[in-house]
């Protein structure tokens, strides 16, 4: 890392703010040339509002942004942050998995690519030698869909570092920006991707490193910036500094919210258990479930947390493992959608717009559908019983809707998640799943939701609940169990839950529970 | 609320007035020659193998697939019983079953290879239309087929009922199957979500593979029936029969789910459609406009239906 002369990025007083609340304020972030520089935070910490600033993708309210010492106007146009140094790698990487890796490297590639006319054989020389001068074991002919993960990022890297260092506007190595590129690899990948990096900056390359994951940002950057609730609590030399004092500036002292919990079920025989479930992150998940009980699933982005309720209600393929609910044993590799709902198994995606409801349906279909008879008795649908059916679920589960003939598109989102809990709880589930129950509703909505959970439980169900809001399953579980890398890595029962003893176990290397 | 609004009301039967309208405007051109009862009961007539094509095509449309192949369906199982009638000298009732059943098998074949292999139905569909109206022009060696066994043509097109050949209530009661089926059952329920909302309906376990064959050989028999009853109108099979039939049906489909459940392809919006389409093609034509009207009419009532159908669901975005 080079100390002296311009810094590669300087930004100072960066503030944001949506309908009055400040996504971000008076950021300040300092990255020199050749540093790995870390961001980290929680979800809504304003990570993201960063870089989209610097992406073009929001005009900031106030601040500036200077580049190896030359004032940038913002807001940065899209489209032209490679011209002023910057570039970025998504979660996503923005390949195109059906095209060969040269045909994803130069696309889009306008300024040196001409558009007349492409010299495929010049562009796949240059291709390799771009990839040795990184060591990379990448054919510019192979499809990118055939790649490994890690080729995949180490193809989406190399194209962001190439555009933005060969750009003619100006002569600086530039500044890349990973935006969480590792959470869906494994741990020798990682390092793989690490040793990438540390080539890069060897070349003078800046690097903004964003990731969930305290650790790999302690292994390979120079210092860190810590975001919380849009502040810039404070940027650390990751050599020296230690590791809990970093957890606490990205956790932050929280309040005590209101914990609103059944006493917990009586050891009863058990509701339902689990065995083995693997999914594509998940490996070997067992879980033994009380009636009454709520157990909230979470972690980091990519954990596998949020799997399984998918790999429960059949929605996804289950790569192995078993349910037993009712007694009677499910194997769920070969179980459709139909029989774990006749199994009395209840499924709430999160996609509600997907997956739950067909929003150009009316309320009736959708809230009857699951209600629909088969055999001779589905010949003869009364529509009169079926409209007054779904009256009492919108009066029941509080609706704010007009008739029960109107759209579900005309619905607003809580309404339409309120409905979509009325359509499976009607039904008397024996074990909820949900994932994300409240994604984009407001608080009122929220204890509706809550309310309606807790009752269920009293009549006997069992609820499964994967979430990333922390202050969700501190109100309602009775358990939580935090994820990493596919397994369970903490589960805290009772009074041991709260937001920051769940933050604490997600950030954290301790193990409470194997 | 919305059902109660003059404005809903208006869609609903905007297409009907507007072929009153048009009988209007052709009755006042052409009172003596337009205007007669024998002019509307040979449309009724003439036009009910069409009906039953849309009709047809409105059941994979539901759940969110095409069918191609129904009219190259329709000209093989009329060829096919032709051949079974004129040539082999079986009598009707037993072609009547051995077609329904070829119409039935040309759905599985749709259906499993647009399931099985997952390609979209409009690319499978069309290959076996192509293929089917390649073995009718081989059956027959594109020729006509005349000769058919009179009792068909007694039971399609001489008898009449208040003066308007049997097929026409053949067509109608098969528009009121329909229309229960997709309004009264829980599969016209999981054809719908199949369409409008598959992976909700997957998750609720509406098992949408099954459903979309179902769809497949539904709209192969209804092209076998149209089959039968297009041998049946005029006593002949011609190879080339069902090839200027599609794209009227599809117009149809289209123009009939702007009216009577507008947004939704129904069976009586189907029946309305088809015939305010001939009706202006007959007016047209006894104002003596020559052939390419037809493709006019046709090709520009699709593109028009699908522009008001845009029109319709855009609006309703609009006023929520």
């Amino acid at each position: 890392m080079n100390l002296a002369g311009h810094p590669r990025l300087t930004i100072r007083g960066l503030t944001k703010s949506f309908g009055g609340v400040h996504a971000l304020s008076r950021a300040d972030l300092t990255v020199m040339p050749g540093e790995i520089h870390g961001l980290l935070g929680k979800n809504g910490s304003g990570k993201s509002t960063l870089i989209k600033i610097l992406s073009g993708y929001h005009r900031p309210d106030e601040g500036s942004l200077e580049i190896d010492g030359k004032p940038v106007a913002l807001p940065i146009p899209l489209g032209r942050s490679e011209a002023i140094g910057l570039s970025f790698v998504h979660q996503n990487l923005g390949l195109l998995p059906e095209a060969s890796v040269l045909e994803n490297l130069i696309a889009g590639d306008h300024e040196r690519v001409r558009p007349w006319f492409i010299d495929w054989g010049s562009e796949a020389q240059r291709a390799r030698a771009l990839f040795e001068s990184y060591r990379l074991d990448l054919d510019p002919d192979a499809t990118v869909g055939d790649l490994s993960p890690v080729k995949q990022a180490q193809l989406a890297i190399v194209r962001a570092a190439d555009r933005v260092s060969a750009h003619k506007a100006h002569a600086s190595p530039g500044l890349l920006v990973l935006d969480e590129p590792t959470p869906f690899l494994p741990i020798e990948d990682v390092r793989e991707l690490f040793a990438m990096m540390r080539d890069l900056v060897a070349k003078g390359v800046s690097i903004v490193f964003v990731s969930h994951d305290i650790d790999e940002v302690m292994e390979i950057t120079d210092r860190a910036t810590v975001l919380r609730d849009g502040h810039v609590i404070g940027t650390f030399d990751t050599r020296t500094t230690d590791r809990n004092d970093i957890v606490a500036a990205i956790v932050g002292r929280s309040l005590t919210q209101e914990r609103r919990v059944d006493a917990p079920p009586a050891a009863a025989a058990p509701l339902a258990r689990v065995s083995a479930l693997k999914g594509r992150v998940l490996g070997g998940f067992d879980l033994e479930l009380r009636p009454g009980e709520i157990v909230g699933l979470t972690g980091l982005i990519g954990s596998g947390y949020d799997e399984v309720p998918y790999l429960l209600s059949a929605a996804r393929p289950v790569a192995g493992g078993r349910l037993d609910i009712g007694g009677e044993t499910l194997d769920l590799s070969s179980t459709a959608p139909a029989e774990a709902i006749a199994r009395g198994i209840a499924f709430i995606p999160a996609d509600r717009q997907k997956q739950g409801l067909a929003l150009d349906l009316t309320l009736t279909e959708n809230a009857m559908l699951p209600k629909c008879p088969s055999g001779v008795a589905g010949l003869f649908l009364n529509h009169r019983r079926r409209e007054t059916a779904t009256g009492g679920l919108i009066r029941d589960f509080f609706v704010k809707a007009v008739s029960p003939r109107q759209f579900g598109s005309e619905l607003s989102g809580g309404n339409q998640q309120k409905l979509l809990l009325g359509k499976w709880l009607q039904l008397s589930p024996r074990l909820i799943l949900l994932d994300e129950p409240t994604q984009g509703i407001d608080v009122g909505a929220r204890q509706e939701i809550y309310d309606r959970l807790r009752e269920a439980c009293r009549g006997g169900a069992a609820v499964i609940c994967a979430s990333s809001e922390f202050e969700q399953l501190a109100m309602i579980a009775h358990r939580v169990l935090v994820f990493e890398r596919g397994r369970v890595k903490a589960q805290l029962e009772g009074d041991a839950i709260n937001k920051s003893s769940i933050e604490l176990a997600c950030y954290g290397e301790t193990r409470i529970h194997a | 609320m919305r059902e109660k609004s003059i404005g809903y009301q208006f869609e609903r039967f905007g297409l009907v007035l507007v072929w009153v309208a048009v009988i209007a405007i052709f009755a006042l051109m052409r009172p003596d020659t337009f205007l007669t009862w024998s002019n509307f009961s040979s449309i009724f007539g003439s036009e009910a193998v069409l009906v039953i094509v849309t009709l047809g095509l409105i059941i994979p449309l539901t759940a969110g697939d095409f069918d191609l192949s129904i009219a190259q369906t329709l000209t093989f199982v009329s060829m096919l019983t032709a051949i079974l009638s004129a040539r082999v000298g079986l009598p009707i009732e037993a072609i009547v079953p051995i077609a329904l059943l070829a119409g039935a098998a040309i759905g599985v074949v749709n259906g499993s290879i647009t399931l099985f292999f997952r390609v979209h139905s409009l690319i499978v569909t069309l290959g076996v239309g192509t293929f089917l109206h390649g073995i009718t022009l081989w059956m027959s060696d594109s020729q006509t087929i005349s000769g058919v066994e009179r009792t068909l043509m007694n039971w399609v097109i001489i008898h009449r009922m208040f003066g308007i050949p049997i097929s026409f209530y053949y067509a109608i009661a098969l528009a009121l199957i329909i229309w229960y089926a997709l309004a009264y059952t829980t599969f016209g329920q999981q054809l719908l979500f199949t369409g409008r909302g598959r992976e909700v309906g997957r998750l609720t376990g509406v098992a949408v593979g099954r459903v979309r064959m179902t769809a497949f050989i539904a709209s192969g028999v209804m092209g076998a029936i149209a089959g039968i009853l297009y041998t049946g109108t005029t006593g002949s099979a011609n190879p080339n029969s069902g090839t200027s039939l599609l794209l009227p049906a599809f117009a149809a489909a289209f123009l009939g789910a702007t009216c009577i459940k507008p947004g939704r392809f129904n069976a009586w919006g189907s029946v309305v459609a088809v015939y305010f389409l001939v009706t202006g093609i007959n007016g047209l034509s006894v104002l003596g406009f020559r052939t390419y009207v037809h493709d006019l009419f046709y090709g520009g009532a699709l593109v028009l239906a699908v522009m008001v159908s845009q029109l319709v669901s855009g609006r309703k975005e609009r006023t929520l």
